[in-house]
């Protein structure tokens, strides 16, 4: 990821989205259903790696009532959301954050390996 | 302390027992302890504004690295002349002293405040070691005087003005991390220390995740004892085979002057630059496996002191600076949540 971002200013949580405002400016909206099928935690992730478990993680997060979650921010390179429902583990790089508001895959088309070797 | 708000009691000067309109011992014992309790987190939150940067470093499994880094921490950020503290958590194992060249100092108390014992280059430690009678009899407290030393041993002592303090954890997410990530004010974060072996790696993702319960950042992953640089010589131009872990082979080939290098991964590589990766932290470097931090840590003397250009102290120098990028980059801030 060697892309240079822009600095997230402003994160507005919507009814069922989040709209993020950049530091130029520039902003973008992304919702919390694809916010959430992109968690990045240990669990979340491997069932991205296939398309049919994919789907199904999809279908998982669309079918939680919509609700707004609680943000925090991680250190200074990520930020964390916490749901009544579902999983909050996940800490989103600004990176991801990023990919996400842009439409890029956030994986990079990489699978998810455990252990990662 | 005389600008304490509460004036009734001086530890020292008055016997409990004697004390005007005491309504009954047990009450009077209470107050004391809330009284004690209360000048203590008022210490504490003074603490926190004198030091600067806290960083704490913890490992999910022991025995890989985790003094040997925060003590190499320490003296690399005393050289760049920074006023640096190392407070040693571990009460069944406390070894900073002895890396530091503190062996078998005592608790050193003055004014019913704790001050430091101070090692190379100025740096002020606190150990739990200092309340060993010897080094052999481990203290083997539990539970709620465990942590109340802990408590005492950050509300209590003398640290002056630190740009850096530096905590030691023993290994493992247990109720040590908790206990002082709730007592000291603004904790900047934690450096995880793992070597890149699966059991190691899987521990640390625990660290990790506690790491957010916590509510303390992940600063990030050090990999400790990554590969061993085995330096010889051999014909010029000839080409060297070694059999190395797992069944492989590795080579080289011998230089104009016959010198050539290996680099064995003892255990695995790249492990924590990945464990990293898959929990979105930063990756702070890796140390190479060098048996002068076994030596250093036995007599004393820092590897990055005795050895200050050798390969494992300038990747020492890349994981200290990465940490101060993480330290610098302020605390995300600007980032308005609404
Ligand atoms: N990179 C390294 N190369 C070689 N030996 C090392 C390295 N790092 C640490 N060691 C040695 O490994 C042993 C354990 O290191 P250390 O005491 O720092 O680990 P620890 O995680 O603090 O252990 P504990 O969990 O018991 O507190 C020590 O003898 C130390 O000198
Ligand atoms: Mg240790």
């Amino acid at each position: 990821m060697a892309e240079e971002i822009l600095e997230l200013r402003k994160l507005e949580r919507r009814d069922n989205d989040m709209e993020l405002t950049y530091e130029d400016g520039t902003s973008f909206v992304v919702t919390y259903d694809d916010l959430r099928h992109a968690c990045p935690c240990a669990k979340c992730s491997p069932l991205r790696n296939e398309d049919e478990m994919s789907m199904q993680l999809r279908r998982t997060v669309e079918a939680y009532p919509k609700q707004k979650p609680m943000v925090q921010t991680v250190g200074n390179y990520a930020i964390s959301f916490e749901w009544a429902t579902g999983c909050s583990s996940g800490i989103y790089r600004f990176e991801r954050i990023w990919d996400l508001a842009h439409r890029n895959d956030p994986d990079r088309g990489r699978p998810y390996v455990h252990g990662a070797w | 302390m005389s600008d304490s708000p509460v004036s009734m009691h001086t530890p020292g000067n008055e016997p409990t027992d004697e004390a005007p309109n005491a309504a009954d011992p047990a009450q009077q014992k209470q107050m004391e302890q809330a009284y004690a309790q209360m000048k203590r987190k008022m210490s504490m939150a003074e603490i926190g504004r004198k030091i600067k940067h806290k960083i704490m470093v913890l490992s999910g499994k022991g025995g890989v690295g985790k003094s040997t880094v925060s003590t190499g921490l320490a003296v690399a950020l005393a050289q760049q002349g920074h006023k640096v503290g190392i407070l040693d958590i571990d009460i069944t194992g406390p070894n900073v002293p002895k890396m530091m060249g503190l062996d078998g100092r005592k608790l050193h108390v003055e004014g019913g405040r704790i001050h430091p014992a101070q090692g190379h280059l100025g740096v002020k430690v606190i150990s739990m070691a200092f309340l060993l009678e010897d080094e052999d009899t481990p203290v083997v407290w539990r539970g709620p005087i465990k942590l109340g030393a802990i408590q005492q041993f950050i509300g209590d002592v003398e640290w002056g003005e630190l740009d850096y303090l530096i905590i030691d954890f023993p290994p493992g997410t247990s109720d040590e991390p908790l206990t002082v990530a709730q007592s000291l004010p603004d904790i900047d974060g934690m450096v995880i220390v793992t070597t890149p072996q699966d059991v190691a790696l899987l521990d640390s993702r625990k660290s990790i995740s506690f790491a957010s319960s916590l509510k303390v950042p992940v600063l990030g992953v050090v990999e400790n004892m990554s590969g061993y640089t085995i330096h010889g010589k051999g014909t010029p131009g000839s080409t060297v085979e070694i059999a190395a872990p797992a069944g492989r082979t590795l080579s080289a080939v011998c230089d104009e002057e016959g010198k050539f290098n290996i680099t064995l991964d003892i255990f695995k590589e790249g492990g924590g630059r990945s464990t990293a990766e898959e929990f979105g932290v930063p990756f702070l470097g890796a140390l190479p496996f060098d048996p002068g931090f076994v030596r250093g840590g036995d007599d004393g003397v820092h590897r990055i002191v005795s050895e200050p250009d050798g390969a494992s102290a300038i990747a020492f120098a890349k994981v200290v600076s990465s940490v101060q990028s993480q330290l610098a980059q302020g605390s995300g801030s600007s980032l308005e949540i609404i």
